[in-house]
């Protein structure tokens, strides 16, 4: 037996991950991958695997790929939830230890951020942008891909912490000193760091792809003030990101420096400054919390126009004020740590331009209103979350207006009435948001509608479940309960309020477990979409039928007007009269193994450079050199579909002439 | 995604469609040539950085003296990445690409610049 044996079993199994939870998992993982691969290679299925899905640059592919990565993930975040509301339903309970803790709510919340709503935001854009904008895909659909498996390798190295070598325990913003090797050794904040720096490339190169795509490669006729609010948002939320996440990326790899290499960038000895870690992290922190919320501005606007049978009230203002979020949102990141102490100028000029967010956000508001006024309004559940979604974000942003008071923000700064605020926001603005643009576009990228009673039950299941388990947060945190504490005492009168709240999460995991067995059920038995618009839709994607063709659109039409399938329909017009003679060769991109390798490779390298063993990271950059200088000198990155099989496709579709 | 049927030449497109005030963006699609430029601009990148890098670890000057020149090879970095790297120069139809440069300058003078003021705790009393 070499002696190497015992270090690796003690550094890849140590004792934190030993737990008897967590070895039930480990067996529960181990047999499920079993199940996986027994499956695939009794169906036969590798290569239609291989084939259709890890190589694909379809956008509408990858949209799928995000959806389902995000549905895991959210299962992930919310078991992690439970396990939290769990511990802190009575006090003094010990169900979980201190250090177990803190590991599940960093977790908890780098999953939900990161790895949840930002994957299940992209399925979005992947889905619905290309076919609202009359394109063909996105602009970069090779980078696409790259950015789809850089997310996904970036969320398996994040994943596997909590059975490898152990989960990190900072917090989703792990701060330093904390963060130094000092107080916090051991392979954790390893993964945190570099998976975001992974997850975070491919989050930036989607924002670049998808700000060209909504630049460049809109339809003739379809000027910047005739893109659909959702296409607004999207090139918006691009915009944000391409200059959020650059500081955060600098801020994590200089934390990692500090902890591989020997720099002193954030730690206490040495004239290291972790304040500037702070400054850095919310400089990307705040415009992210943006990002987060924007896209799902966008689905509201279609969902709300939609549904009610009008145009979007007022759309000149609705663009105005989501450009002016966008410049606000880089301008009020000192709320996050008013209490550092930078001063009272900082902290009053910060309190108001946080307050001033709240003006363009009420004028959306209001416009949501009034879009509904004296609509004829369908209650579906895409709907449903709409009109959730105002009052509860209305709640969101008036507790944020009171935390940006600066007085009371050093009283209510990191007590749960900011953890009650920011679930407000995060659970009624982006998980509505999020789950109305799956109801409603899911006909599109499955072909079939979700069960719609059903999906009411997980609907009400939902905003009880979140106002039962939230409004008890915001008493708690008046009483005095911080964030981030792993038990209290009897005697402080927190416990009837936590018994209350911890009910609310279970109805909200309830929810979950319908919202499965809907999507399931659905799945089966669902009811077809064969006319392509369901829900008689306004823009273009709902002129395609569902599911989409490879190449969207055979012929790009020609936009005259706002909501340009819904003017069509009203003159009578159609995309399904095609003629023959208007078909021709369309040029497609070619399918590609490179965004899977360079994913698998970067994975390769964050996972030597969490254990600091340097041959496995080289061997990783090595494959990253290789892969991009392949791709570099592929040329033959295209194919030509021919006109002949398209207007087979859309004879056997129905919409073609003769 | 274009038609394969109707190609034009670049120098026709150009004509087509391009903004004519902006002239010094001419396309320069497909340009079969030794990469020269690229290979002059990378080791030029490496050699700013190293520059950089040396002068900061080697105390080799007086404080204001390092910060006017490094900031001097910073925005010499940025311009070569632009310039040789990112085909600032290249483009068809409006310049999308100069619309996000002005953002930059004013998103990332906002942020540096309200940074230095944050950190220099030095706003009253703390
Ligand atoms: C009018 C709108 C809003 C205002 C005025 C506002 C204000 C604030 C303030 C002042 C804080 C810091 C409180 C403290 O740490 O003591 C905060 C925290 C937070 N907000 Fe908001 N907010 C708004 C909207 C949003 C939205 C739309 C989101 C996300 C979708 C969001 C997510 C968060 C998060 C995640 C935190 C806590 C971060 C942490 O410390 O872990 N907020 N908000
Ligand atoms: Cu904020």
């Amino acid at each position: 037996m070499p002696s190497f044996v015992p270090y690796l079993v003690h550094t890849l199994f140590p004792p934190t991950v030993r737990l008897p939870d967590i070895l039930l998992i480990d067996f529960g993982l181990i047999c499920a991958g079993i199940g996986v691969i027994v499956l695939l290679t009794k169906t036969r299925r590798w290569g239609w695997l291989w084939n259709d899905w890890l190589t694909t640059v379809d956008h509408k592919k990858i949209a799928i790929l995000y959806l389902i990565a995000a549905l895991v993930m959210l299962m992930r975040g919310g078991i992690d939830a439970l396990m939290l509301r769990a511990q802190l339903a009575l006090p003094t309970t010990h169900f979980m230890p201190a250090s177990q803790y803190d590991e599940v709510f960093t977790t908890h919340g780098t999953i939900m951020v990161f790895f949840m709503g930002m994957p299940f935001i992209f399925a979005l854009f992947n889905a619905v942008v290309p076919l609202m904008i009359g394109a063909r895909d996105v602009a970069f659909p090779r980078l696409n891909a790259m950015s789809y498996w850089l997310f996904a390798f970036g969320a398996i190295l994040f994943n596997i912490s909590f059975v490898i070598g152990g989960s990190p325990n900072a917090g989703w913003t792990a701060y330093p000193p904390y963060t130094g090797l000092a107080f916090n050794p051991g392979p954790g904040e390893n993964y945190y760091f570099l998976a975001l720096i992974i997850a975070g490339m491919g989050t930036t190169m989607t924002g670049i792809n998808f700000l060209v795509t909504t630049l460049k490669m809109r339809a003739p006729g379809m000027s910047l003030m005739k893109m659909p609010m959702f296409v607004w948002s999207t090139m918006v939320t691009s915009a944000l990101i391409l200059f959020a996440f650059p500081p955060l990326t600098v801020a994590l790899a200089m934390s990692l420096f500090d902890r591989l290499f020997g720099s002193h960038f954030f730690t206490l000895a040495r004239g290291g400054m972790p304040m500037m870690y702070v400054n850095l992290f919310w400089l990307f922190g705040h415009p992210e919390v943006y990002i987060l919320i924007i896209p799902l501005f966008g689905v509201f606007s279609e969902v709300v126009a939609t549904f009610s049978k009008k145009m979007l009230f007022g759309y000149p203002v609705m663009v105005a004020s989501i450009v002016a979020i966008m410049f606000l949102a880089y301008g009020t990141w000192v709320h996050h740590f008013f209490t550092m102490g930078a001063g009272p100028a900082v902290n009053a000029f910060f309190g108001l331009s946080t307050m001033l967010i709240a003006i363009p956000t009420g004028v959306k508001i209001f416009n949501w209103i009034f879009t509904m006024w004296g609509g004829r309004i369908q209650t579906t559940t895409a709907m449903l979350y709409q009109m959730a979604f105002i009052p509860v974000f209305m709640v969101g942003g008036a507790t944020g207006i009171l935390l940006a008071v600066v007085p009371a923000d050093y009283q209510l700064h990191n007590s749960y009435f900011l953890v009650a605020h920011f679930h407000n926001v995060l659970i009624g603005g982006t998980l509505f948001g999020l789950l109305s643009g799956l109801y409603y576009w899911w006909p599109k990228m499955f072909g079939m509608k979700l069960n719609e009673t059903q999906g009411k039950w997980a609907f009400w299941l939902f905003l009880i479940g979140f106002w039962v388990t939230f409004l008890p947060q915001y008493l708690l945190g008046l009483k005095g309960m911080t964030r981030r504490m792993y038990t209290y005492p009897l005697g402080f009168g927190w416990h009837d309020l936590n018994v209350i709240s911890t009910f609310g999460a279970f109805i909200m995991g309830a929810a979950f477990v319908v919202l499965v067995y809907n999507i399931v059920w659905s799945l089966l038995y669902g009811e077809r979409d064969l006319t392509g618009d369901p829900w008689d839709g306004r823009t273009l994607e709902w002129s395609l039928p569902s599911p989409v063709p490879e190449y969207n659109f055979p012929r790009i039409p020609v936009v005259h007007d706002r909501d340009a399938w819904w003017a069509m329909k009203q003159k009578g017009q159609s995309l399904a009269d095609l003629r023959p003679e208007d078909v021709h060769d369309v040029e497609m991109p070619k399918n590609s193994p490179i965004p899977f390798l360079l994913g698998a490779s970067f994975f390769v390298l964050g996972f030597g450079m969490t254990f600091a063993w340097w041959p496995i990271a080289i061997i990783g950059f090595v494959g990253i050199i290789l892969c991009l200088l392949f791709s570099g000198f592929d040329y033959n990155d295209h194919h030509h579909l021919k006109a002949d099989a398209i207007r087979q496709t859309e004879a056997t579709l129905g919409r073609l002439q003769g | 995604m274009s038609e394969s049927e109707q190609s034009i030449t670049v120098d026709e497109a150009y004509e087509q469609d391009n903004d004519k005030s902006i002239k010094f963006l001419r396309p320069r699609f497909h340009a079969e040539a030794f990469p020269t430029v690229q290979i002059f601009g990378y080791v030029g990148s490496l050699v700013l950085t190293f520059a950089a890098y040396f002068l900061v670890m080697n105390h080799v000057l007086p404080v204001l003296a390092l910060l006017i020149i490094i900031l001097t090879l910073a925005a010499l970095q940025a311009a070569l990445q632009l310039g040789v790297f990112m085909h600032v120069q290249e483009g068809r139809g409006m310049a999308w690409q100069i619309i996000p440069l002005y953002l930059v300058f004013l998103i990332a003078f906002g942020m540096v610049g309200m940074s230095i003021w944050i950190m220099l705790f030095k706003s009253g009393v703390s």
